[in-house]
Parts: C-alpha cells; sequence; structure tokens
C-alpha cells in the first residue's frame, strides 16, 4: 500500500489549515501582546493591564456579569426545566419553542428591546412612572445581568430537560422506598444524576456571557468589560492601541481556559447513562400549586422571547426617519429593499459559503478523527477545543493580527469574514460528525466489503447516506450561528463587507430602531427556516442547537 | 488439499499478546464447522482474518487452493453474518438482500428471484419491502443472513448469530440456519460460545482456549471422547476426583491403572446411585452421603459428599417419586467407561 494515501493527505491538509486559520492567528495575537507601539519587545502590556485600574475593573465586571448570568440562567434555566419535565405543563412545546426562540434571537437585539421597555424613555417605565411607581432605567450591572440570564437560560433549560427526562424513574421510586424525602430525594439522586448537563449548559452560558460584547456596549453605560475594552482599544479612531487589545485577547482566552478546564474537573466523575425503560411521568400539579408552575415557565419563557416579540412589533411600525409614529407600516422594510439589500446578500452569501465549507471539511475531518484513532487524531480532537474557548471579538483580532501583513493579506475581504466564520464553527461539524459515525457500528461497512464493495464504496453507500441527515441538519444549525455572528465580523468588515448582525449594531448606535428591528425579523425568519429544515431532518431535537 | 485451510495462524496485538498463536483448521466443501471457545481465546480474530477485515500477523490461509491472504476482502467472495446483525437500516428487506448481488452484475430479472427465495428461505418473504429498523432481533438476524447467503459466497462466517436471541428463538434458528445450510450446500465456519448450540449443529467442532487449538472433531468425539481436560470440562459438565485412598480404592476395584494418569474424571450423567449396599452392576462405589438434591423435570441433579469429594450424579427421568432427602446414605455407582483420565500436562491419557 502506498504511504500516502487519502487520509494521510487530508490529515496534513487539517493540520495546515488548523496553523494557517487557528495557530497562527493566535499565535499572532499571543506575539502581538509582547511588543509596544514602536515594535520592542516587552512585557509592559501585561504589566500595563496590572497596574492600571481601569483594566482591574473590567476584568472585575467580567467575572461579574459571567458569573452573574450564569446564576441567572442556572436559576431560571432549572426552574424551567424541572416544571417542563416534571409536571403537566400546558402547551409545553410553546415553551420550549420561546426558548429556541431566545437561543437564535438576533445579536443585542435583546438588549436594545429591553431598552425599549425600560430605558431612561421606555415604555414600560414610562407607562409605571405615570402610575406612580419609579422605577431605574436598565442601564448598567443589573441591565446586563438581566439580559443575560434571560439570554442565556436556554441552554441550562434544553440540557437539563434532556437529562431529567433520562433519570430512571425506578432510581427515585427506590429512593422513595428507602424513606428519603421528597427533598433529598432530589438533592440526592435527580440532582448527581443532572449534574453534568447543568455544568456543561452553565459552562455555555458563562463563556457566552463572557464573550458578548454587545449587550454591555449598549446596556453598560460605562460598565466596562474586558471584551468591550478590547474593542474599544483596537477601534478607537485615534491612537489604536493593538498590542494592548490583543493583551486582553490573551487575558479573555485565559479566563475562558480556566472555565473549560473547571467544568470538565467538576463533572469528571459524573458520567451517567439514563436508560429510558422507566422514564420519568409527568405529574399533574393542582390549585395554586399549578398555577404558580405555569406562571413560572411562561414567564421565564415570555420574558426571553420579549425581545424577540418587540422587535417584530417595531419592525412593523410607522416611522418618520428614526423617529417611531402612531401606525403600522412596511416603511422600515422598504428602506432595507432600497438601501440596505447588498448588506442581506452579504450576509447570505458569506454564511452560505461559510456553512458549504463547514459541512465539507468537517465531514471529512469527523470521519478521520472517528475513523482512524490514533495518537494524531486524537491531538487533531484536542486542537479543535481551541477555538471552542476563543470568544468572537478575540478571532476578529487575531486575524487582523495575522493577516494584516506578511505573506496572506486578507484584511477588508470577504474571505476573512467568511473563514473566520468557517474556524469558529466547524469543530461543532466535526463533533457531531464524529460522534455519529462512531454510534454507527463498523460492521455495518465490513458487511458490505464482504458483499464485494470496496472499502470506498461501502464507506459511500452504506456510511454516507446514514449521516449526510445529521450532516444537513448540523449545517442549517451552523447556518444559524453564521448568519447571526457578529463580534468577530464587527471587528472585520469594511463597508463593502458589512453583514446584517453589524449593520443592526450600527443602526441601533445611530438610533434608527425601526430598520434595526425590520433587519432583526428577517435575520429571524431565516434562523426559523434553518432550524425548521434541521427538525425536519432529524426530528426536533432541541440540544442539538446547543 | 481441504477446501479452506488455515495454517499456523499467528495474531499479534499489541507488543506481545497473541489472540491466536499458532492455529491451523482444515475445512471440507459444504461442512459446518463450529469454532468453540470461551470469551476471549480468538474465535472471532480468526472469523475476521479468514474474511480479510484483519491481516494475520504470520501464517497462511487458502481456499481452492490458492492463496488467500493476498486477495483485498471486497474480492474474497466470502459471506459474513455479524454479531449485531449490521443490517442497514436504510434500505428495505429487499433491497438489503439483494445488496451483494448489484456489485456481481447480476440481471435485474435474476436479482428478484434469487432474493424473493433466499426471502423465502428465512421465512421473510412477506416483509420484502419493510424498513429493518422496527424489526426484531431475530428477523434482523435472518435478513443478515439472506443477504450472506443470497450471494452463493466460496464460503460463509457466521460470529455468534444467535447470541442476541432468546433461548426459544435460538433452538428454532439454529435448526433453520442447519437446514438451509445443507440446502444451499456452503461450507460454513459458524462461532459459538455455547457447547449445547455447537453440538447441535456442526459436522465438526473445534474446540480453542486462550488462542490455541484444543481438539477438532465430531460433536461426538468432542463431547464423548475429550483430548483434554479443558475440552471435557468446556462442554459439558465434568466431575473431578479429589486423590487420595477413596479414589485409589476405587480404582483398584476396577484393576484400573494408567501410569502418569494424575487426574480422574467422570461426566455426572454417567454415574449411578444406589442404596448402601444395593446391587452395583460391577461398577465401583463411592459411599456418600446427599448434600443437595435439585429437580429439573426432565433430569435432577444429585450432590453427594463422598471421601473423593463431592461429586454429581444426573438422574434421567427422575419422575414423581425419586425424590432424594439431603442426609440420606447412598453409594455412587462409576462404571469402568465413565472414567476419563488426564496427565499431568492435562492430555487425556487412554480413552
Ligand atoms: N483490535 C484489537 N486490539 C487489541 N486486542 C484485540 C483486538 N481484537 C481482539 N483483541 C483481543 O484478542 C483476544 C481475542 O479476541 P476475539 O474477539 O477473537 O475473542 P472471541 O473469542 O471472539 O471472544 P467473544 O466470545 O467474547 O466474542 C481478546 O483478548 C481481545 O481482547
Ligand atoms: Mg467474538
Amino acid at each position: 500500500m502506498p504511504r500516502l494515501n487519502f487520509w494521510t493527505v487530508v490529515m496534513i491538509l487539517t493540520w495546515l489549515m488548523l496553523f494557517v486559520l487557528l495557530f497562527i492567528p493566535v499565535g499572532s495575537v499571543l506575539t502581538a501582546s509582547f511588543y509596544d507601539q514602536q515594535g520592542n519587545v516587552t512585557i509592559a502590556n501585561y504589566l500595563k493591564f496590572l497596574s492600571e485600574p481601569r483594566f482591574h475593573q473590567a476584568f472585575f465586571n467580567t467575572l461579574v456579569v459571567g458569573f452573574g448570568g450564569l446564576f441567572g440562567a442556572l436559576l431560571l434555566g432549572s426552574i424551567m426545566a424541572f416544571c417542563v419535565s416534571r409536571f403537566v405543563i400546558r402547551g409545553g412545546k410553546f415553551v420550549s419553542l420561546l426558548a429556541i426562540l431566545a437561543l437564535v434571537s438576533p445579536p443585542f437585539i435583546g438588549a436594545y428591546s429591553w431598552i425599549v421597555l425600560f430605558g431612561a424613555g421606555g415604555v414600560v417605565r414610562g407607562f409605571l412612572r405615570d402610575m406612580g411607581i419609579n422605577m431605574p432605567p436598565i442601564y448598567g450591572v443589573g441591565g446586563i445581568l438581566i439580559v443575560f440570564s434571560l439570554k442565556f437560560y436556554p441552554y441550562v433549560y434544553l440540557m437539563v430537560s434532556g437529562a431529567l427526562s433520562n433519570v430512571n424513574r425506578s432510581l427515585e421510586e427506590a429512593a422513595e422506598g428507602l424513606g428519603l424525602t421528597p427533598w433529598q430525594r432530589t438533592m440526592k439522586i435527580s440532582f448527581p444524576m443532572v449534574f453534568p448537563a447543568l455544568t456543561a449548559g452553565g459552562l455555555l452560558a458563562l463563556i457566552q456571557a463572557i464573550a458578548d460584547f454587545g449587550t454591555p456596549r449598549l446596556l453598560g453605560r460605562g460598565y466596562n468589560v474586558l471584551a468591550t475594552e478590547a474593542f474599544t482599544l483596537y477601534s478607537a479612531e485615534v491612537g489604536s492601541n493593538m498590542s494592548m487589545a490583543t493583551t486582553i485577547s490573551v487575558v479573555l482566552i485565559l479566563v475562558s481556559m480556566v472555565f473549560v478546564m473547571l467544568q470538565r474537573y467538576v463533572s469528571r466523575r459524573n458520567v451517567y447513562h439514563g436508560n429510558m425503560i422507566n422514564k420519568p411521568i409527568r405529574i399533574q400539579l393542582k390549585g395554586w400549586r399549578n398555577v404558580l408552575a405555569h406562571f413560572a415557565v411562561y414567564f421565564i419563557g415570555l420574558c426571553g422571547a420579549l425581545p424577540v416579540i418587540i422587535s417584530v412589533i417595531y419592525s412593523f411600525r410607522k416611522t418618520s426617519g428614526p423617529v417611531f409614529q402612531d401606525g403600522f407600516a412596511l416603511q422600515s422594510y422598504e428602506r432595507i429593499l432600497f438601501g440596505l439589500g447588498d448588506v442581506v446578500r452579504n450576509s447570505l452569501t458569506f454564511s452560505m459559503a461559510a456553512v458549504a465549507l463547514i459541512v465539507i471539511v468537517g465531514t471529512v475531518v469527523g470521519v478521520l478523527v472517528a475513523r482512524r484513532t490514533n495518537f494524531n487524531t486524537a491531538l487533531l480532537d484536542g486542537a479543535f477545543m481551541v477555538p471552542y474557548v476563543m470568544p468572537g471579538i478575540v478571532i476578529g483580532i487575531a486575524f487582523i493580527a495575522a493577516f494584516n501583513t506578511g505573506p496572506i493579506v486578507l484584511t477588508g475581504t470577504a474571505t476573512i469574514i467568511i473563514l473566520s466564520i468557517f474556524i469558529r464553527r466547524l469543530p461543532y461539524t466535526v463533533r457531531t460528525t464524529a460522534s455519529s459515525l462512531r454510534q454507527i457500528s463498523p460492521s455495518m461497512e465490513e458487511a458490505a466489503i464482504s458483499l464485494g464493495y470496496s472499502p470506498f464504496q461501502a464507506f459511500l453507500r452504506i456510511t454516507v447516506p446514514l449521516i449526510v441527515p445529521g450532516i444537513i441538519a448540523g449545517g442549517m444549525l451552523s447556518f444559524v450561528t453564521a448568519i447571526n455572528e457578529l463580534s468577530s465580523s464587527l471587528v472585520l468588515y469594511v463597508g463593502s463587507t458589512m453583514t446584517m448582525p453589524v449593520r443592526i449594531y450600527l443602526l441601533i448606535l445611530d438610533g434608527d430602531f425601526g430598520v434595526a428591528a425590520a433587519l432583526s425579523t428577517i435575520l429571524l425568519l431565516l434562523s426559523g427556516c434553518a432550524v425548521y429544515i434541521a427538525f425536519r431532518f432529524m426530528g426536533r431535537n432541541e440540544q442539538a442547537l446547543l | 488439499m481441504s477446501y479452506l485451510t488455515v495454517s499456523n495462524a499467528m495474531k499479534r496485538f499489541g507488543p506481545e499478546f497473541m489472540a491466536l498463536n499458532g492455529v491451523s483448521v482444515a475445512v471440507e466443501r459444504g461442512e459446518f464447522f463450529t469454532l468453540l471457545g470461551p470469551s476471549g481465546c480468538g474465535k472471532t480474530t480468526l472469523l475476521r482474518s479468514i474474511a480479510g477485515f484483519n491481516d494475520l500477523t504470520s501464517g497462511d490461509i487458502t481456499l481452492d487452493g490458492a492463496n488467500l491472504r493476498i486477495v483485498p476482502p471486497h474480492q474474497r467472495d466470502i459471506g459474513m453474518v455479524f454479531q449485531d446483525y449490521a443490517v442497514f437500516p436504510h434500505l428495505s428487506v429487499f433491497e438489503n438482500v439483494a445488496f451483494g448481488l448489484k456489485p456481481r452484475k447480476v440481471p435485474a430479472a435474476e436479482i428478484k428471484t434469487r432474493v424473493t427465495q433466499a426471502l423465502d428461505a428465512v421465512r421473510l418473504g412477506a416483509m420484502a419491502d419493510r424498513l429493518p429498523a422496527a424489526m426484531s432481533g431475530g428477523q434482523q438476524q435472518r435478513i443478515g443472513l439472506a443477504r450472506a447467503m443470497v450471494i452463493k459466497p466460496r464460503l460463509l462466517l457466521m460470529d455468534e448469530p444467535l447470541s442476541n436471541l432468546d433461548a426459544k428463538l435460538r433452538i428454532e434458528l439454529r435448526e433453520e440456519i442447519r437446514d438451509i445450510q445443507k440446502q444451499v450446500d456452503i461450507a460454513t465456519i459458524y462461532v459459538t460460545h455455547d457447547q449445547e448450540e455447537a453440538l447441535a449443529i456442526s459436522d465438526r467442532i473445534c474446540v480453542m482456549n486462550a488462542g490455541r487449538i484444543e481438539q477438532v472433531g465430531t460433536p461426538p468425539e468432542i463431547y464423548g471422547d475429550p483430548q483434554t481436560r479443558f475440552v471435557a470440562e468446556f462442554v459439558g459438565t465434568l466431575n473431578t476426583f479429589a486423590p487420595g485412598a477413596a479414589l485409589d480404592a476405587m480404582l483398584s476395584q476396577l484393576g484400573l491403572s494408567l501410569p502418569g494418569a494424575t487426574v480422574w474424571t467422570a461426566r455426572p450423567e454417567r454415574l449411578g446411585l444406589a442404596a448402601r449396599g444395593g446391587d452395583t452392576g460391577g461398577a465401583a462405589t463411592l459411599e456418600g452421603t446427599i448434600a443437595k438434591f435439585t429437580y429439573l423435570g426432565r433430569e435432577a441433579h444429585v450432590q453427594v459428599e463422598t471421601p473423593a469429594g463431592l461429586v454429581v450424579v444426573q438422574i434421567a427421568n427422575p419422575g414423581m417419586t425419586l425424590t432424594h432427602q439431603p442426609g440420606e446414605q447412598v453409594s455412587v455407582l462409576v462404571p469402568r467407561e465413565a472414567l476419563m483420565a488426564f496427565g499431568a500436562d492435562n492430555i487425556r491419557i487412554g480413552g
């Protein structure tokens, strides 16, 4: 057999790709953080980070919003998961849909909707003031935490409800038989069983909260976090400070990494495989308990989906310039049609290109990781963890640092945006392909070989048809993240490569909420279609959205 | 030369573990040949080497006189039935069975007749258009069987095809497999660790242990004339008499002495029970006390505490009345031809 077979080539190309798109950019960030503005090697940036109160504050604030968002998401997510999977809730499907809406809603449209309702001139706040109730505007850390809790609770909800519905009822019955009170039962039996899901969902919320840039930007009003500091330093018109921006990026990566490690550590021993033999049944609650459970579930669900609902409504309001008038009209959509067509087109083409790349490369690499198990592929699998802990803003800055000068210059092109989306989402496809392949018994292909098909033919005729639905579904879900991607595009865009989320962000900064809402509605519609197609292909599987 | 020969097969996993350690077998045309052995003894490894899914470290395999090791697996024309069925879930039952006929360029009309025949043979004719996902384990297994046989392979390999089924279905299906195999007359290697299944189904059995062959023979030879202590113990049950004065007395009663024999054994169903001082019919006796009596309907197992250790006696057809109470004094009857002797190397002596 020749040494240089197909898979060896794939392996080499994969490493090459990782080097160019991941290690070199991250390396550039790392090295750039050790240079000053004049190009001398120095650790002054880190000393500055350690000594300047402004950065201390941002670091501390990042931890506050991270953990605040985490606890908010854990609280809301587990209440909802517990109620929906243990009690009979009318319209349970609808509640799940609300959670999905919150999950796929365009970025920080949420923040803005809350400003519309509870900001300085907020609708609800004004209404309350008229009734004599004075409440503070939503700005500042409190507002950020509310928005994070409501935006990220679906991670916890979807993870935990999946785990809860797999806890074998016999276990709880056995505990009941042993004389444990309901509270003890929950803490000693159910809690350890869902603990891995809880930490996994919590980790997603935490990482997203740390990386989120739009919400603190819009709601913070001076409450700066690392992500916003990095962006400010990078984008300042005068005195853009790339080396300090990269230093903060490195800190951000480190913080995320610590939490990923921590999550792995705390849930290392808790791997339980639920079995389906004795599924838990839902209890029909009576009286005030029933009312309370329904109220909790619907309150969380509707609050989480509120921004989406608000922006859909506002997209149809009559406007005069950026100012809303009474009544409804399609003006905002007309303005998109006549002025912003290229933004929509950009978003669509970039996302589709990225998804096409993700699907092709992700599938081939997924097959490599799953089927050619050796030290090399284990290493590869590990390398694909890196994008998980890279906040979008950091990927953006890293790409600028790597591709602004040097052998490959990509800044200002569509390619750089497509590639940044590609590398961030690729690991998900690699992982899902690899795990779906691992579920297909290798004897399936061997059977085809024994029937006279060459190994390649066997792969093509047996394995591929079995994993294609999953791949299409995964591609659709990648599309959702791709088209909603803001933070790296915000760093990488130029006038001609502006995407919808970037445009929405700029519109909101300009106070033109009507068009922003209309664009958001279009984004939502596209995301909704993609989720629908995905569910058609793999069944309604909400966990796959994570 | 035999139809299929494997000579001196070695398969090493890792630096030193030998999954096959010098295995040689020869299978004749149309023969039903069974590999029997405990879990991990290398049965699957041998089967997969013949199918071509893992290559031997050393050794030769020939089929019909030609070297098989140089042929890539998909050109070997060897049908295989997998332990986990490996039925293609995205193809209908018919398409599953027809799958192997396509690369053989069989015309469409012939595909139809052959697949229909094969499905009828495994009694799945009525289910041709269904998808296998929702079918039972036994039905999926039969799809696998039909799929492997319809291509009329030169050799059929079956890796524990019945191990996932319930007891009744196993017995039904093993009869079916046996009948179909005789009908299509394809040399078959069948893997199992169930000794009863092996005895029921095989022309010849190859008993394996730890990567080596213990004995090859027909079912009566394997059961009735085991050549090693491993075979005697693995196939059927075995009483081993504790060495000592009681055993020596028993042997001298029968006038038996075999130089080099260190272990004396007998199968429970070859022993008898009699009241103390009753008629022995020429058999030697061991005086003992009944420790336990287990009634199993068709037979009963009686554990007797004797000076030569705990001895199990199997009584056929115990009926309603033939029961024994623990503590009862009895004689165990040991006929001369029931005894099997093994040397210090666990190889059979005499016999
Ligand atoms: N790919 C492999 N790598 C390392 N060891 C292996 C591999 N395949 C099999 N083995 C080892 O070789 C030995 C024989 O395995 P094999 O699968 O042939 O056993 P078997 O007789 O079929 O057992 P069972 O009845 O459980 O199926 C086992 O100890 C097994 O652990
Ligand atoms: Mg096996």
